[in-house]
């Protein structure tokens, strides 16, 4: 039995900020959630089943936040589900929901991810409460370093995408960093935190939560909205570390774009797919998931940052909304990374918007880069490619 | 098997909490010695809420004082406190209904270490404690009969976020596999584990084998060398967190030992800056002196070569190993 079309019906997204201390962390997804339900014309009564994720407990120290949070999400009476795939968890929400309603499980779904990352630290929680913790950062830079020597990329490449992404968040509200003076002179002279990596190629820590109402065909046509229709997705996993295993382009990486380009027919993803919003925490993430996500060659992907193809008004924009190095309320950092991919089929991304944009893709990575969430989006069900 | 250490230590931070609209007013009142209610509709619900359970509506702050007594509904009693209980000698938990008040509140009552003062239906009262700090735990009760007038001078500053020293204690033996793993660094030998379906040798073995999946026990354990390469290498900046004892910057390795299969990542060196690093270069392990040796960082989790058993990584002269040869061993 084909599954059935799920659509995206409603959006909705805090300001995102170092601490939100107007707010609980309720109170925080509580305004997702609603702006969620009210972009999509609907209320808890119309919502039949709730699915919430978040990166570890130990971020908040919150253990089985969706027992607790049950109120603010209205969850009472009804079926909530949580999804934890550490920093990707944002986008594996936001399909374990889709998954719920091309089941016909569930007629419309609530799907929400957050992270209220200044009530614990997350550089503790990674390193298991243990001094000397290396860090996401301390983590990537060896890859990264790795990357560069295996493409020869120039090192202003990472400088780039730091500058675009903060110019790209200062079209939209919702973006933590707004850095109008942003230049690669200041990036580059930013302090040194992991080789290569400045201050200002690294994302920041942020509170926010982000919500999705995903329907199906019939409450899609019912709504008389504008909808933005998961045409293909595709989670993959492995191992964080393998005899074999390639940290700069992660097999399952690899393997996960395939699926995700195979189910939609997308065999050119590069002149399909319009406009994407990936996971890059740290500036050279841009070009290493262009390649490792088969969007360019191998060592070619710094090659279209470089010559501008991926700012907006390019001929591929990512991370249009600003991206996590703007933003990174870490457990929703993936969900909106799929929710500005609806924003953009659904032609309702403002100033960021990219024009005509029919078919857009959302994108995370978690772990040691060993999970994968990508989703795909299209203004219609059955898209001429 | 070796006798080593049991693993023991306590994974704690110190979180804080927002409290918001209807939380913070409530806390706020606890440090300044009354006890406030939400209305909800036409039912005050304590403690307060900022979400209507039935209906799911937002509720705008609308706090009243309840109690300070109130009636035990049902309780069940805590023989034997522990160091986070609120008392030190045995004490009830007690749904109470304050007065004025039409939720229940689970709260500590202190009959003086006596349980056959505790029953349902029971009329209680509020003392608050001589420090309060803006938490739940500013206040207690205890049997109406025994109730003290309390006069409570108010604080200043309203409660709008508190910190709670929030921790789990892990104490469990170490397994098999890890201690005879920590017993050979005491020896001075790195033990990998061979995989019997593909001959690839791990260091540390996890006791099974997740490529292949199969266990792996002592009769594949192995030594390998201490000497090898570096595949990768970062410098730390250390982020100033709770707990973190590293103040200055310094190199953190993954070395492939000769013989092995997977390198050994975080390996951490002091005395070599990261100018000096190539990945490809040729590394042995200079142990410390067998009494000066300790494993007792390494538990089931974390820890893989401890600075605590080497007394530095030194170059050995050997030509670099080229990079692309150790693409697969990137970590």
């Amino acid at each position: 039995m084909a599954p059935r079309p799920c659509a995206v019906l409603g959006i909705g997204q805090t300001k995102y900020k170092r601490r939100r201390d107007d707010v609980t962390l309720d109170g925080l997804v509580r305004e997702a959630t609603l702006r969620a339900l009210e972009d999509a014309g609907a209320t808890f009564d119309d919502i039949d089943a709730i699915v919430i994720g978040k990166a570890p407990d130990a971020l908040e120290g919150v253990m089985m936040p969706l027992l607790s949070l049950c109120d603010a999400l209205g969850a009472i009476g009804k079926p909530i589900h949580r999804v934890h795939t550490a920093g990707s968890v944002g986008a594996s929400t936001a399909i374990s929901a889709v998954n719920l309603v091309e089941s016909g499980m569930y007629d419309t779904v609530l799907t929400i991810a957050y992270e209220k990352q200044s009530e614990g630290n997350a550089t503790w929680a990674l390193s298991g409460g243990k001094s000397g913790g290396q860090g996401a950062g301390g983590t990537f830079a060896p890859w990264i370093r790795n990357y560069i020597a295996r493409s020869q990329a120039p090192e202003h490449i990472g400088w780039m995408v730091a500058v675009k992404d903060r110019l790209n968040a200062l079209k939209n509200e919702y973006a933590h960093l707004h850095l109008p003076d942003i230049s690669v002179e200041k990036v580059r002279e930013s302090p040194m935190l992991w080789d290569p990596l400045h201050f200002l190629e690294s994302c920041p820590s942020s509170d926010g939560a982000a919500a999705m109402v995903l329907g199906n065909d019939d409450i899609a046509k019912k709504s008389g909205r504008p909808s933005a229709w998961v045409i293909s997705h595709a989670k993959r996993t492995e191992f964080g570390q393998f005899p074999g295993r390639d940290t700069v382009r992660p097999q399952a990486g690899v393997e996960c774009s395939e699926a995700l380009y195979r189910k939609a027919g997308i065999t050119n993803p590069r002149e399909q797919i319009d406009c994407a919003e990936l996971y890059v925490p740290f500036s050279w993430y841009e070009p290493m998931w262009l390649e490792g996500h088969l969007i360019a060659e191998e060592g070619e992907g710094w090659k279209m940052t470089d010559a501008g193809d991926t700012e907006l008004g390019g001929s591929f924009p990512v991370n249009m909304s600003g991206g996590v190095l703007s933003s990174n309320p870490i457990g929703a950092s993936g969900m909106i990374r799929c929710l500005e991919a609806a924003n953009q089929v659904r032609g309702t991304a403002g100033e960021y918007q990219v024009p005509g944009a029919k078919i857009s893709i959302g994108h995370a990575y978690g772990g040691a880069a060993q999970y994968y969430a990508m989703w795909m989006v299209s203004s219609e069900l059955n898209p001429e490619l | 098997m070796p006798q080593l250490h049991d693993v023991d230590y306590t994974l704690e931070y110190p979180y804080t909490r927002t409290t918001g609209p209807v939380i913070g007013p409530f806390l706020t009142g606890l440090r300044d010695g009354r006890i406030l209610g939400q209305r909800c509709g036409d039912r005050v619900l304590c403690p307060p809420m900022e979400f209507d359970p039935d209906s799911f509506a937002t509720l705008e702050p609308d706090l009243v004082e309840v109690g300070p007594g109130g009636e035990v509904v049902n309780w069940t009693w805590v023989a034997e406190p522990s160091a986070k209980h609120p008392f030190d000698r045995p004490f009830g938990f007690a749904f109470i209904k304050l007065d004025g008040a039409d939720t229940d509140l689970v709260h500590a009552v202190d009959t003086g270490g006596d349980p056959q003062a505790m029953s349902t239906g029971m009329r209680v009262r509020a003392q608050f404690r001589d420090e309060r700090h803006g938490s739940v735990a500013d206040v207690y009760f205890v049997p109406e009969a025994d109730a003290a007038d309390q006069v409570i001078e108010p604080g200043e500053e309203p409660v709008t976020i508190t910190e709670h020293l929030i921790g789990l204690r892990i104490n469990e033996p170490l397994y098999p596999h890890r201690a005879r793993f920590a017993q050979g660094l005491l020896d001075g030998k790195i033990i990998g584990q061979r995989s019997p379906v593909t001959g690839k040798v791990y260091v540390p073995g996890r006791g099974y084998d997740n490529m292949s999946r199969v266990l792996m026990s002592e009769a594949d354990e192995v030594e390998v060398s201490d000497v090898g390469t570096v595949v990768a290498f970062t410098e730390l900046n250390p982020v100033q967190y709770y707990g973190q004892t590293e103040t200055e910057p310094y190199v953190r390795c993954s070395i492939l030992f000769d013989g092995t299969d997977q390198p050994v990542i975080g390996i951490d060196i002091r005395d070599m800056t990261v100018d000096e690093m190539r990945v490809g270069m040729r590394m042995r392990c200079i142990w410390r002196d067998p009494e000066e040796r300790s494993v007792e960082d390494i538990d089931n989790r974390y820890g893989n070569i401890p600075e605590t058993v080497y007394a530095r990584f030194e170059p050995t002269g050997e030509p670099d190993i080229p990079a692309d040869e150790l693409k697969e061993h990137s970590w």
